[in-house]
């Protein structure tokens, strides 16, 4: 599936991952491919990319961090939108 | 007659100004075209933002905007003129400044009217006659989504516990670098037109529900409507500055000519009057 990750300031990330694990306000969920089409609102937390592969523009690089192969981006709130395997995250 | 002397001191002076007015022209340059990259940046977001309430809302028939469109007899108003901190930019925060007293004074007359300033432009010349409760200037120092968002928050909370029943921004927006256009904007309550939209059937999954989806993403769509407010004035005081900066190189230029075809008479006319003393003397030796 394919995740945008947009800022006020500029788009974070953009490419193919295989699972998306984001904190929602009732609790910290996963999306995997063909996941239904959900909205749904995030809290401060972690947003953990997994995939192969994943590459970061080098000017944003250092708003994510590594942890076991996975992307690891903080976030304070934000917005996730899925359909048809695209994955929308407004990120604050 | 000029002396020669003072006309060649005034053309180094018109020429060394020449260079800083260029100066500052290349740099305004420079920072406009980054201001523009910023706006067009913010742009995805917004418009995602935009897309996904007028989305949500469309389906939900119920009171929109909760706190932040609460309709209030209007009797304290906020103003949030935007202007820049530093000057040398034309008409740009004269005609922001000239705005802002004419709404104090015609439209909100009678009213309580409170003035949050961001530029130092604007709080030098309000706060001699107007109350003026904060000055927000550094922003510009750093401006990033996230400081532009802490006030925005502040806003909108004071909104909310009735401190305001109005708030109203006011600044210039982007069109091109030599054109900006002054615009009045209510930032506060929110107008519900944003819900808009066709009633369209989707089929989501909502966490949590579609109303509290929306009144999620209400107050983050009117911090972007600041920030964006904020951008535009940033890309507007460069745009102005790099204009200009350019009309005075090119007076400062025109200038430098016209001092030099002065200097070029003045020297010619010395040097004639040389020769003729020359000649004069030597017929003078002839008889």
């Amino acid at each position: 599936m394919k995740l945008d990750i947009v800022t006020p300031e500029g788009a974070l990330f953009s490419g193919e991952i295989e699972a998306i694990v984001v904190p929602g306000v009732n609790g910290t969920f996963e999306m995997l491919n063909n996941h239904a089409p959900i909205v749904a609102i995030l809290t401060k937390g972690d947003v953990r990319i997994k995939g192969q592969n994943l590459r970061v523009d080098d000017e944003v690089v250092d708003k994510f961090k590594i942890d076991k192969n996975e992307l690891v981006l903080p976030i304070n709130s934000g917005t996730v939108e899925m359909k048809n395997n695209q994955v929308i995250l407004l990120a604050e | 007659m000029a002396n020669l002397k003072d006309i060649r001191t005034r053309i180094q002076s018109v020429g060394s100004t020449m260079q800083i007015t260029n100066a500052m022209k290349m740099v305004s340059a420079a920072k406009l075209k980054k201001a523009q990259d910023a706006i067009e940046k913010m742009r995805p977001y917004a418009e995602k933002l935009t897309e996904l309430l007028s989305g949500l809302s469309a389906n939900l028939d119920a009171d929109l905007g909760g706190d932040y469109a609460a309709l209030r007899e209007v009797k304290k108003v906020l103003l949030v003129p935007i202007t820049s901190n530093r000057g040398l930019c034309g008409a740009l925060n004269t005609n922001i400044i000239k705005q802002t007293m004419r709404l104090i004074d015609n439209e909100y007359a009678g009213k309580e009217v409170e003035i949050l300033t961001i530029g130092k432009k604007a709080y030098d010349q309000l706060s001699k006659k107007y109350k003026v409760i904060a000055n927000k200037s550094d922003l510009f120092d750093n401006l990033t989504y996230e400081h532009v968002a802490e006030i925005a928050q502040e806003i909108m909370n004071d909104f909310v516990d009735k401190k305001y029943d109005k708030v109203v921004l006011i600044y210039n927006s982007f069109k091109n670098a030599a054109t900006q256009i002054v615009k009045t904007e209510q930032f506060l309550p929110i107008k519900t037109d944003i819900a808009v939209g066709n009633k369209v059937v989707l089929d989501y999954i909502y966490e949590p529900s579609q109303a509290e989806i929306v009144l999620e993403l209400i107050p983050k769509s009117l911090r972007t409507q600041f920030y964006k407010a904020i951008r535009d004035a940033w890309a507007s005081e460069h745009g102005a500055r790099m204009t200009s900066m350019h009309k005075a190189t090119d007076n400062a230029k025109e200038m430098k000519d016209e001092l030099t075809l002065q200097y070029n008479k003045a020297r010619q006319a010395v040097i004639t009057g040389e020769i003729l003393e020359i000649v004069s003397g030597a017929e003078a030796l002839k008889n």
